[in-house]
């Protein structure tokens, strides 16, 4: 494989690592701040146990997404020089607010969040959490923002063979921006709703003893799950009419890989869609519990949104070669001038370190969740918070 | 204009080190300095209320240099192109062992925070011009000197005193450190390498007589300068910043707008940690 291969590559590899991180943070933020939210309101203390067994279970997953971040945007410096040469006075500007009004906001209130436990009043460390919340959201804006910019470039103009920004707000009112940046919201809410779906079923299937945490629990994902994918999907389609006037050879060229990922993509988008809705019914009365079937198509399903989501990104992605920025920067000469023997190097690196990490991050995402809430109720939110 | 986004890359990044080197500093030394694992929880205690805000520094850093100084950013990053993955591969293990620590995680831990330090070391050495081993082997004792104070003043009773004495021990190798890399900094002009090796002797006698007195906030604050006093060096000394690299106006004017509303908010919840985990007087 040449230098351009292995820098498209690697960029491929770890994006789509921190892409399932990120789902994941964005979708149990939102529960995790809901849950607390109820626990706040509730003398019911089941809800401050969701809150610690949901809330260990996102903190223990951000960890790999903040880690994986960091490669991300060190990235398009490393192997990108020339999309920052060119474009970087137009594409630079959405990052650096990500990285200033989001990553940076967003990390701290998460430190204040996990130490400030038993430490802080309630309403503080409620006001945290969704704090933290809306900043992983506001990163996810800003992100696609710069996204919607490479797939259709707007408030620039071209000046001395590079861009300048003319419009800063024309970034915000992108029609690749708008609705693609309302589709991945959802798709992060859908990945949260069928991971508490799924977590759920697992342990009703092992006869646990907690079937009044569970239960709402289930409910919770189910709903969840139900009311993001009519907006997933509705997004999704919207999305075909401005991919054809704009991006027109995404359609007409489509490729083996892209393609595929295309159909995952809607078929389970539809399947999550349909099936949410019939689950919806057999919570009346644990019908869904006992029935137990239903128990097993939650747990195998766990995975499925995430592989629509990869899916979804390599359509995106790879539809828009050989383009970088659509119309203006080719991939070819946006790569900086390095060694492809430096690219092998660095690919193989990021690859290993991220694919160890994800593996031993994952294993300790099963093991807090196989433990149930009988683990998380005494023992600290955080890995990071050891027992004294 | 021009003038405040060096200004802010500059303090970004100094941030980034004085507090982040803590981090790298109790990370290198955990196995030596705790003895067994009920001594590493309170050392990892004492320095992980810090971390997520810590390392943000640097993200929010190369996010003003990519917005601000996009024609810097590429070139800066793909020119050292090993030594920013060898660095990157170390950042992203460190920060997922700090998270998920279990005793199993330590050599990572430990590994990682090491070779944090000794890339930060080597890509400075390059900027400034000095030998590579020097700085691979001195950026690592400044984080270390730097960790260990932050434990004299964070910790109690023996793990205090320890380090107190790990300090001292720590503070003359530093001292040789700044004296080799000043006499070897090629880049640096005469006058100015002068005056940063002499600031970061008199930072070196602050912390010393500071740990020695007991004045552990105040010794913080010479080592925390200690750490940022490189990137300083490289801001001063290296005309690594001109108009050519850095965004057009209209973008530094949009970025400059969302900076002012933002950063009093950043700062107000940074002090906030440490406000919150402030120690009992």
């Amino acid at each position: 494989m040449d230098a351009l291969g292995l820098a498209r590559l690697q960029f491929a590899v770890t994006t789509s690592f921190h892409f399932l991180f990120v789902l994941v943070t964005l979708g149990l933020v939102t529960l995790v701040a809901v849950t607390q939210t109820r626990a706040a309101f509730s003398a019911d203390p089941v809800h401050g146990r969701m809150t610690r067994f949901w809330g260990r279970l996102y903190v223990v997953n951000y960890a790999l997404g903040i880690a994986t971040g960091i490669v991300m945007e060190f990235q398009f410096g490393l192997n990108w020089s020339g999309l920052s040469t060119f474009a970087g006075d137009v594409f630079g500007a959405p990052l650096a607010v990500e990285t200033l009004v989001a990553f940076f906001l967003e990390s701290t209130f998460l430190g204040l969040w996990i130490f400030g436990w038993d430490r802080l009043g309630r309403w503080v460390h409620l006001a945290l959490i969704w704090l933290v919340a809306l900043t992983a959201y506001a990163s996810a804006l800003w992100i696609m923002a710069a996204n919607g910019f490479l797939q259709h470039p707007v408030g620039h103009e071209l000046r001395d063979g590079v861009l300048r920004m003319t419009d800063f707000s024309a970034l915000l009112t992108n029609p690749t921006f708008v609705t693609a940046f309302g589709h991945v919201c959802f798709a992060a809410l859908t990945v949260g709703g069928v991971f508490l779906t799924g977590v759920s079923a697992y342990h009703f299937l092992r006869r646990t003893d907690e079937v009044d945490f569970f239960r709402r629990s289930l409910r919770l994902g189910v709903v969840t799950t139900a009311l993001a994918t009519p907006a997933l999907v509705g997004l999704g389609f919207a999305q075909i009419p401005i991919v054809e006037e704009h991006q027109p050879d995404k359609f007409d060229a489509v490729g083996a890989v892209d393609g595929a990922g295309l159909g995952f993509m809607i078929q389970i988008g539809l399947v999550l869609l349909l099936v949410s809705w019939v689950t919806v019914p057999l919570l009346a009365r644990d019908l869904v519990v006992r029935l137990r079937f239903p128990l097993h198509l939650m747990v195998a399903g766990i995975p499925l949104p995430f592989v629509a989501a990869i899916g979804g990104w390599l359509f995106r992605e790879i539809g828009r070669q050989p383009w970088l920025v659509q119309g203006l920067l080719t991939t070819e000469d946006a790569l900086s001038h390095v060694d492809r023997g430096q690219l092998l190097v660095s690919f193989i690196g990021f690859t290993a370190v991220f694919a160890a990490l994800a593996v031993a991050d994952w294993a300790l995402i099963a093991r807090y969740a196989r433990r149930g809430p009988a683990s998380s109720d005494v023992e600290p939110v955080s890995p990071m918070v050891p027992a004294l | 204009m021009e003038k405040v986004w060096v200004v802010l890359l500059t303090v970004l990044t100094c941030g980034y080190f004085a507090l982040a080197g803590f981090d790298y500093g109790v990370g290198v030394l955990l196995r030596a300095f705790a003895r067994d694992e009920r001594e590493r929880r309170l050392v990892l205690r004492a320095m992980t209320p810090f971390f997520l805000g810590n390392e943000v520094w640097l993200v929010a850093a190369v996010g003003v240099l990519f917005g601000a100084f996009p024609r810097l950013e590429g070139e800066l990053l793909s020119s050292q192109h090993t030594a920013f993955t060898v660095l990157l591969v170390a950042l992203v293990a460190f920060t997922a062992a700090v998270q998920l620590r279990s005793p199993a995680w330590d050599p990572v831990l430990v590994g990682a925070a090491l070779l944090v330090a000794v890339a930060w070391g080597v890509l400075l050495g390059r900027v400034l011009g000095g030998p590579a081993w020097l700085w691979a082997a001195g950026l690592p004792a400044l984080f270390a000197l730097h960790g260990v104070v932050f434990l004299a003043w964070r910790l109690r009773g023996d793990l205090r005193a320890r380090a107190a004495r790990w300090a001292l021990a720590l503070a003359p190798a530093a001292a040789v450190f700044t004296v080799a890399a000043a006499l070897t900094a090629g880049a640096v002009p005469e006058p100015a390498y002068g005056l940063a090796a002499a600031v970061a002797l008199a930072l070196l006698g602050g912390a010393w007589l500071a740990v020695r007195a007991g004045r552990w906030r105040a010794a913080f604050g010479c080592t925390a300068a200690l750490c940022a006093l490189p990137v300083v060096a490289v801001f001063g000394a290296r005309d690594v910043v001109t108009t050519s690299v850095m965004a057009d106006l209209p973008t530094l004017r949009a970025l400059g707008w969302v900076a002012l509303a933002v950063l009093p908010l950043v700062l107000l919840f940074q002090w906030t940690t440490w406000w919150a985990h402030r120690v009992p007087r």
